[in-house]
C-alpha cells in the first residue's frame, strides 16, 4: 500500500487509542478524586497530578477560583483544550484529519462514526461544561463513540495491510502508554502503608487497575482479592488481558511479522522480539517484581525506537 | 403548500397557465401530500446525513473552517426520455469534435491553416502546451471525462453553456445526492422510472483502463489529487473509493527510467493511468511551472514515451477555451460535416476587431468573462452592475481584449426549490458528464446546480449556489 496512507492509519490508530486512554483515565481519575478529596485530600491531588507525567502537558492551568473543585481545571485541560496535545480533543481532531485524508481506505462506517463522535466533543468544547457532572456525561458518551469507532474497524475493515498498520499503531501506543501509567503510578502505591487506611489502600489498587482498563478481567482471573504481588504480574504478563504488556508486545509482534510477510526480520521486529523474551522468559519471582523503575524505562524507549524504526522502514519510501 | 410562480423564465415545472407539465404532476402531487412539519422533520434528516458523511467542499477565502457541506435542495429534476436522447446525441458529437479539435492542434494543425479558427487565438492561449506537440496520448483520447455546462433559454430550448475538458468536478454530488434523495424522500420514486446512475464508478475506471498500454497485465490505475485542502478532496477521494483505487498526492509517486511507480510499503508499484485532479501546470516542476510541489518531476517525460497515460491528456485545456467556444459550430462542422445538435449562447469574441467594438459599447448588456478564469470569477453581469463597475471592468477591457469574450444574457430556466417553507422558483443549470472510452458514454442526468438567492443567475458551489437531484426517465416500455 501507499506510504503515505500507511502512515496516516498507523496515527489514525495511535490517536484513537490515546484518545481512548485518556477519556478512560479523566474517568477514573474523576471518580477516585471525588471519592477521596474529603478523606485524603493529598491522594486526590496526586492523582490529577499523575496525569500530568502520563501525558506531558504544561497546558493545564490554575483552577478558576478557589472554589472550584481541582478536577476541574484538569478536566478542562484535557478534554476540551485543543491547543493541549494530549487533550481527548485533540487526539480525535487528528485522529480524524489522518482519517480525512485517507478516506479512501477506510470504509464508511468508520468514517461516520469518527465523525459523529468528533463533532459531539466539538459542540461540548463551544458550549463549555460547567461542573464535574456535565464533564462525566459527555466523557462517558465519548467513551461509548470511541469505541463504536472501534467497533465500526473490527466489523467493516478488511484485513489487509492498512488493517495492520492501524492496528500496529494502536498496540504500540497502548504499550507505550501503560508503561508510563504503572511508571507515574506504582511508586506511590509501593511506598504507601496498607494499615494506615485498608479501604483506601485498596481503592488505590483498584483505580490502578481501573485506569487501565484491567479490573474486571483481573476479577475473572483472582477475584476480588487486590493483592499488590497479584495485580502487577497480572498487568505485566496475563496472556489474555487485552492491555497485559505481554499481550500487547504479542500484539505487536505478531503484526510486524504479517506486515514484513515473511521477510527477514526488521529492526522494528528485532526490538520488540527481544522486549517480548525478556518480559515473558525470566525468571517467575524477578517477573512479580518485574515492573521496576528501570524495566518500564526500557519499555518506553524501546517502543520510541520501535516507533522510529518502522517509519524508516515503511512510511519514509 | 404554496407554490411562487416564475415570472420570467421558463419553468421547468410548470406551464405558462402554472399547471404542472406532465412529466412533473405525479411528483407535485405527492409534494401536495406531505405536511409543513413533516417536511421540517425530513430537511433535518437530510442535513444531519451530510454533515455525518463530511460530504463538504472547501470555500476558498473563507475564514469559517475548511469544510462546508453543498447545499442540496430535495426537489428532484426531471428529464423525460424524448429531451434527454436529444441531448445525449448533441453531447456525443460534441465531446467527437472537442477530441479532434484537440488532436489536430497537437498534430498538423489542420484546422488553423484552413483559417476555421484563428491561429492565434488557439496557439496563444496559456492551455495550449507548446511541448506536446506532436505528443499523441494512447488511443488519441484526449477528454477523457467531459463536464459539458447546458442551460435552458425562455423558450426551453438546451443551450450548451461552457466545455469543461480539464478535470470537471460535481460527479460525486450526482450521486450522492441520488443517494439522500432515496434516503430522505423514497416516496418520489414510487411514481417515475428514474435511470440509475449508481454504475458510473464502474464506467470511469473501464474509460480510465482503455487508455493503458499494458491493457493485458492488470494495469494499474491512480486517482491524483492536490491533497486535503483542495475543494474538490471529498470527490477525488470518493471516487478513489469507489472505484477501489489509490488516491495519491504528487509526493506518493516517482519516477525512474522512464517509468511512473508510486511509493508502497513493499517498494515501488508500477502505475499505468492517472485520472488528475490536479491543474497540469502542476503536473511535473520540469515541464511546466517550476515552482510546483504538487507534481512529479520528470511524468511528462514518462508520458512522452507512452508509458502511462493521463486523463484528461495534458493540453486538452485548449479546447474549454471561452473565445473557442465561440468556433465549436464552425469546429463541429469542420471535423464531422454535421450541424450542431444542440445550440450554444451567441458570443463575441474580443480578439474579433467589429466583436470588441459592439462589447464595449454594450457593456451593460452583456455578460462579459475573462478567458482564463472559472468558477465565476472575475466577470462582469452586465445587466446588474453599477455605472462604476462597468466603467472600471472596461478599463480592463481594453488593456487587453483578447483576453475577453461576451454573451447576452442569457435567462437560466427555473425550478421549484424549497425556500424557508415554501417552493420558489429558483434558476438552474445542468452538467452532464460524459466519458470517452472504448465508446462515448453520457450518464443520464448530471449536476443540477441552483442559485439559492432569489433571482440570481450564479449557481457555482463557490459562489452560493446548492444542488438538486437530477432524473432522467426510462422511455416507456422498456
Amino acid at each position: 500500500m501507499l506510504s503515505r496512507v500507511a502512515d496516516a492509519l498507523y496515527w489514525m490508530g495511535r490517536y484513537l487509542e490515546r484518545s481512548e486512554n485518556i477519556t478512560r483515565l479523566l474517568l477514573v481519575t474523576e471518580d477516585i478524586s471525588s471519592e477521596t478529596q474529603g478523606l485524603a485530600e493529598q491522594v486526590a491531588q496526586s492523582a490529577w497530578k499523575d496525569l500530568l507525567a502520563i501525558f506531558p502537558s504544561s497546558h493545564v492551568g490554575p483552577p478558576a477560583s478557589a472554589f472550584a473543585p481541582t478536577s476541574m481545571a484538569y478536566l478542562a485541560g484535557f478534554y476540551l483544550d485543543a491547543g493541549n496535545p494530549y487533550s481527548v480533543h485533540y487526539s480525535l481532531r487528528r485522529a480524524r484529519e489522518n482519517a480525512r485524508s485517507v478516506r479512501e481506505a477506510l470504509t464508511v462506517e468508520v468514517f461516520l462514526a469518527l465523525n459523529e463522535t468528533f463533532r459531539a466533543l466539538e459542540a461540548h468544547a463551544r458550549r463549555g461544561l460547567v461542573d464535574p457532572p456535565s464533564f462525566r456525561d459527555a466523557l462517558t458518551s465519548t467513551h461509548k463513540g470511541l469505541f463504536t469507532i472501534v467497533g465500526a474497524i473490527e466489523h467493516t475493515f478488511t484485513r489487509d495491510q492498512g488493517w495492520l498498520f492501524l492496528k500496529l499503531g494502536e498496540s504500540l501506543e497502548r504499550i507505550y502508554r501503560t508503561a508510563l501509567i504503572l511508571r507515574a503510578k506504582l511508586p506511590g502505591l509501593a511506598a504507601a502503608e496498607p494499615r494506615a487506611d485498608v479501604a483506601l489502600y485498596y481503592t488505590q489498587w483498584r483505580t490502578l487497575l481501573r485506569a487501565l482498563g484491567s479490573l474486571e478481567n483481573y476479577r475473572r482471573s483472582y477475584g476480588a482479592r487486590l493483592e499488590p504481588e497479584l495485580v502487577v504480574p497480572f498487568l505485566l504478563l496475563d496472556p489474555h488481558s487485552p492491555r497485559s504488556l505481554r499481550y500487547g508486545l504479542e500484539a505487536v509482534k505478531d503484526q510486524l511479522e504479517r506486515i514484513a510477510g515473511g521477510r527477514e526480520p526488521t529492526a522494528a521486529m528485532r526490538l520488540i522480539g527481544r522486549l517480548h523474551a525478556d518480559l515473558c522468559y525470566q525468571d517467575q519471582r524477578v517477573a512479580a517484581t518485574g515492573a521496576d523503575a528501570a524495566f518500564l524505562e526500557r519499555v518506553v524507549e524501546t517502543m520510541g525506537h520501535a516507533h522510529d524504526a518502522l517509519t524508516a522502514q515503511y512510511f519514509v519510501t | 403548500m404554496k407554490w411562487v410562480p416564475e415570472t420570467t423564465a421558463y419553468d421547468e415545472a410548470f406551464d405558462r397557465s402554472a399547471a404542472p407539465r406532465s412529466h412533473y404532476r405525479p411528483l407535485v402531487s405527492t409534494l401536495e401530500s406531505f405536511t409543513l412539519t413533516e417536511i421540517a422533520r425530513r430537511e433535518r434528516l437530510q442535513k444531519i446525513s451530510l454533515v455525518d458523511q463530511g460530504i463538504t467542499f472547501t470555500v476558498y477565502g473563507e475564514k469559517d473552517g475548511l469544510e462546508r457541506i453543498f447545499p442540496f435542495d430535495f426537489v428532484p429534476r426531471i428529464i423525460p426520455a424524448r429531451e434527454w436522447e436529444r441531448i445525449e446525441a448533441g453531447l456525443i458529437q460534441r465531446v467527437t469534435a472537442l477530441n479532434l479539435f484537440i488532436a489536430d492542434v497537437y498534430q498538423d494543425q489542420k484546422c488553423l491553416k484552413d483559417k476555421v479558427i484563428p491561429a492565434e487565438l488557439v496557439l496563444s492561449r496559456k492551455e495550449y502546451k507548446r511541448e506536446l506537440l506532436r505528443v499523441t496520448p494512447p488511443r488519441q483520447i484526449y477528454t477523457h471525462v467531459v463536464g459539458t455546462d447546458i442551460i435552458r433559454n425562455d423558450r426551453g430550448e438546451f443551450l450548451i453553456l461552457e466545455d469543461n475538458c480539464r478535470c470537471p468536478s460535481g460527479v460525486s454530488y450526482v450521486l450522492e445526492n441520488r443517494n439522500l434523495l432515496h434516503r430522505v424522500f423514497p416516496e418520489f420514486f414510487t411514481r417515475y422510472p428514474v435511470r440509475s446512475i449508481r454504475d458510473y464508478p464502474r464506467l470511469l475506471l473501464d474509460t480510465l483502463l482503455w487508455s493503458a498500454s499494458r491493457a493485458s497485465e492488470n494495469p494499474v490505475a491512480v486517482v491524483l489529487t492536490p491533497g486535503i485542502h483542495n475543494s474538490a478532496y471529498f470527490e477525488h477521494s470518493f471516487l478513489a473509493r469507489e472505484m477501489g483505487v489509490f488516491l495519491v498526492e504528487g509526493r506518493d509517486l516517482i519516477v525512474e527510467d522512464s517509468y511512473l511507480y508510486m511509493r508502497t510499503t513493499d517498494g515501488r508499484q508500477r502505475v499505468d493511468v492517472i485520472y488528475r485532479r490536479v491543474d497540469e501546470d502542476f503536473l511535473d516542476p520540469l515541464t511546466f511551472r517550476r515552482t510546483s510541489l504538487l507534481g512529479v518531476p520528470g511524468l511528462m517525460n514518462v508520458y512522452r514515451e507512452g508509458n502511462v497515460a493521463i486523463a484528461n491528456a495534458p493540453g486538452a485545456g485548449v479546447a474549454d477555451d471561452k473565445a473557442v467556444y465561440a468556433y465549436m459550430p464552425a469546429l463541429i462542422k469542420y471535423y464531422l460535416d454535421q450541424e450542431p445538435l444542440l445550440g450554444q449562447v451567441p458570443t463575441y469574441v474580443g480578439l474579433r476587431k467589429d466583436d470588441f467594438a459592439y462589447m464595449r459599447d454594450h457593456l451593460a448588456s452583456l455578460v462579459v468573462k475573462t478567458t482564463g478564469d472559472s468558477g465565476g470569477y472575475n466577470m462582469l453581469m452586465g445587466p446588474f452592475a453599477t455605472r462604476k463597475e462597468i466603467d472600471a471592468y472596461a478599463g480592463q477591457l481594453k488593456k487587453a481584449p483578447g483576453n475577453y469574450i461576451a454573451q447576452p444574457l442569457v435567462e437560466l430556466s427555473s425550478h421549484p426549490t424549497w425556500v424557508d417553507g415554501s417552493f420558489e422558483p429558483r434558476r438552474i443549470d445542468l452538467r452532464p458528464f460524459i466519458l470517452y472510452g472504448e465508446t462515448i458514454r453520457v450518464l443520464p442526468g448530471g449536476l443540477t446546480r441552483v442559485a439559492l438567492r432569489p433571482g440570481s443567475y450564479v449557481v457555482n458551489s463557490s459562489q452560493g449556489g446548492g444542488s438538486k437531484d437530477t432524473w432522467v426517465l426510462a422511455p416507456r416500455g422498456s
